[in-house]
């Protein structure tokens, strides 16, 4: 019983296993249960829309395979599957609405569905990571939401409720938190129990437009023109592309017969309106995604609420927090930005579908000078742990040094090899701004470690800072290259459960091998020497 | 190279006392902090067995696939069987010759909180294990393991890039010991 995975547990009962408590807050932990076992705290079904939300839903995925059928298929079989469709999705909206229920008893969430296959899913509610609230447009027209309830397993939800009314999910997310409330009280002693929620933060329409402005504008943008384009591909006509593609080298060959003057001055007027339309979408992308963003704190949890068209809102333990990333790229930090990114045990996949609901980022843009502030809310205890942070060896310029600088020379020699022209050899000259972009490195490179938190920080001109809670380490490597080994360094990372949106995880290079090697050893008898929760 | 190893036998994983059933759990593993355990010598020949079993069907396909070339191009045939000949050497060299050495680099020391391995040649990782992080332990044995008498054990943590770690080539019974004292800890305080 006691090595099972978390996903087996899940389902198994919760009440004995509970993972990282000594047995004597197990003990506590049944005791606060046991008034409530066996007791039905909220039964519901989902909301009568669902027909209509659930046949939508099912419409919408046969068609793309049902696509060559409508264009190639013969009238005969045309009539068929049709009919046959609609059948199909309406059985299921029927199956799905008339069997679907789900209650919270006894410390778990339990849903039913299915009529020849009846499946009965049980949830601990302490395992419950997230809850996500979603909303379309189509949703906030009738008032009801998607509801979903995400576990460690990564796996994706492990319950989708949908459709629910806003009233209901509301219920559904206060029961669910109330009740870990009750049997919180077993929780490590720090930790605030219950409270009255607080804003965190809200953000306004001026900081969403400079969070737009110094996002990574073509990535942003081109996810933008993809998602339009699957919309507007549907639309035009078959020859379009074809009309396009024809015209553009038509205006291409004039161009070039105009000179090359011309040619180069309308390259140079095609970056930049690129650009400027680049930069305009990924306001809009950010604004549409993220408007009203509000991060609230209502006892242990985090809840986010945000979105102009799609409401998206979630609710998010702090102590689930694995990792935590403070962003700062490029031009964001010429703007003193940054952004947070959190990863909880849950966050497996990439799935990119989910990336473009803002579901990565804990606060998508916040002034350089708010996070210090904003980080206690996170984590409670961290403004108890010292601020001093250790760099690496010294060895990590030199051996970066000359790693660039045999790149540049490589460049270099390639860039005079096809040119053969010596004035290309005058980019040797900057060879000594290699040394000095490494020395402002090293000198932004560092690891600190606290009682309860492991932090690393990289980069100066676009930085990057982890902050992981020592107890959700899961493993510590420490890992050496030849090139490590014959300077006598190491490179060392913490393994946590859950690293998608983060970037990897804490990692820092150069440490002197022996220091590397003590440093290991502290964070895995910290870590193991405190329990770790789901 | 036969000697070599009857050496590291005697300072490596023989050095523990004998098997004994002990109700105890941390009758051997909890002192050793400081001192790598080794694997089992016998694993050496395990890995050029399986070596030379993998590389033999490679070379074989190959082989297969440059006659037919041959057949088809008969003018290319000189290069394609000087660049077999050599792939074979420097394979069978490798099998030879890596085996020992790896041998060397795999060690693995527990003591009451932390389990840690050590592996590598050119690469050289250190890995760190809380034991209370562990969700569950397997015991590995495959057909030409079970042939040398050896086992690999495979922790597994809820992480993402170390989400295993398996040791190769500990001697059965040891393994057992090994996997039931790690769940005997392991299984107290967390999964």
């Amino acid at each position: 019983m006691q090595y099972e995975t978390p996903q087996e547990q899940d389902r198994l009962s919760p009440e004995i296993t509970e993972p990282g408590e000594s047995s004597q807050s197990r003990d506590e932990n049944h005791h606060s249960l046991s008034p409530l076992a066996g007791l039905t705290i909220l039964e519901g079904r989902l909301h009568p829309l669902t027909l209509l939300f659930a046949m939508y839903n099912s419409i919408r995925r046969l068609i793309l395979p049902a696509i060559p059928l409508i264009f190639f298929g013969s009238r005969w079989s045309f009539a068929i599957f049709i009919p046959l469709m609609v059948a199909g999705a309406i059985i299921h909206a029927l199956v799905r609405y008339f069997t679907f229920s789900y209650r919270i008893e006894g410390g778990e969430l339990i849903t039913r569905q299915g009529i020849l296959e009846r499946r009965e899913r049980h949830i601990s509610v302490e395992r419950v990571q997230e809850i996500r609230i979603e909303q379309g447009v189509l949703h906030r027209l009738f008032g009801v939401v998607d509801a979903s309830i995400e576990t460690a397993s990564g796996k994706g939800p492990e319950a989708s409720l949908s459709v629910l009314s806003l009233a209901e999910a509301e219920r559904l997310r206060e029961a669910v938190f109330k009740k870990r409330r009750v049997s919180a009280s077993y929780s490590e002693g720090e930790s605030e129990i219950g409270g009255e929620s607080a804003i965190v933060r809200r953000l306004r329409l001026g900081e969403l437009v400079r969070a737009g402005l110094t996002s990574n504008h073509l990535l942003s943008a081109l996810a933008l023109v993809g998602t339009l384009w699957a919309f507007v591909d549907d639309i035009l006509p078959e020859n379009f592309y074809e009309r396009v593609a024809i015209a553009v080298y038509g205006e291409a060959n004039r161009l070039l017969e105009q000179g090359t003057q011309t040619a180069v001055l309308i390259a140079i007027l095609g970056i930049v309106v690129v650009f400027l339309v680049s930069m305009i979408l990924s306001v809009i992308g950010t604004v549409v995604r993220f408007y009203g963003f509000t991060l609230t704190r209502s006892g242990e949890d985090l809840q986010r609420a945000y979105g102009l068209l799609t409401r998206r809102s979630s609710s998010l333990p702090r102590r689930r927090i694995q990792v935590l990333e403070i962003q700062e790229g490029f031009l964001r930090r010429l703007f003193r930005l940054a952004s947070l990114r959190a990863d909880t045990a849950g966050d497996r996949s990439n799935n990119q579908e989910e990336d473009k609901g803002g579901r990565d980022v804990l606060l998508p843009v916040v002034p350089e000078k708010e996070v210090d502030e904003l980080l206690p809310v996170i984590f409670p205890d961290l403004d108890r742990e010292p601020t001093s942070w250790s760099r690496v060896s010294r060895l990590a310029i030199l051996r970066d040094t000359v790693e660039g600088a045999i790149v540049w020379a490589a460049a270099v020699c390639a860039v005079y090899w096809y040119q053969g022209d010596a004035v290309w050899l005058w980019l040797f000259a900057l060879l000594p701004l290699i040394y000095w972009i490494n020395l402002v490195r090293y000198r932004n490179l560092g690891y600190l470690l606290g009682e309860r938190f492991f932090r690393t920080r990289r980069g100066r001109f676009s930085r990057s800072t982890h902050i992981v809670p020592i107890r959700n380490a899961q493993a510590v490597v420490v890992s050496q290259s030849p090139v490590d080994r014959w300077l006598g360094l190491a490179t060392l990372t913490v393994d946590t459960a859950g690293q998608a949106y983060t970037g990897g995880g804490p990692q820092i290079g150069n440490l002197p091998l022996e220091e590397a090697r003590t440093l290991a050893r502290t964070l895995a008898h910290r870590a193991a020497a405190m329990r770790y929760r789901w | 190279m036969a000697e070599e190893i009857t050496k590291m036998d005697e300072a490596g994983a023989r050095s523990g006392p004998p098997a004994v059933k002990d109700s105890s759990p941390d009758f051997e593993f909890a002192a050793t902090e400081g001192e790598f355990r080794s694997l089992d010598p016998r694993v050496v020949k395990l890995w050029r067995v399986v070596g030379s079993i993998s590389v033999g069907i490679l070379l074989t396909v190959l082989l297969i696939i440059m006659l037919i070339a041959w057949f088809a191009v008969p003018t290319l045939a000189l290069w394609i069987f000087a660049g077999w000949t050599g792939l074979a050497v420097l394979c069978g060299w490798l099998i030879y010759w890596r085996p020992p050495r790896l041998y060397r680099a795999w060690g693995y020391r527990i003591d009451d909180r932390v389990f840690e391995t050590r592996s590598g040649l050119l690469f050289q990782v250190r890995r760190l294990l809380p034991l209370t992080r562990l969700q569950h332990v397997d015991l590995q044995r495959g057909p030409i393991e079970r042939a040398f008498g050896l086992a690999s054990l495979v922790l597994h943590t809820a992480g993402t890039h170390q989400s295993s770690i398996t040791i190769p080539g500990l001697d059965a019974e040891e393994a057992t010991r090994l996997r039931d004292h790690l769940v005997a800890i392991g299984g107290d305080d967390a999964v």
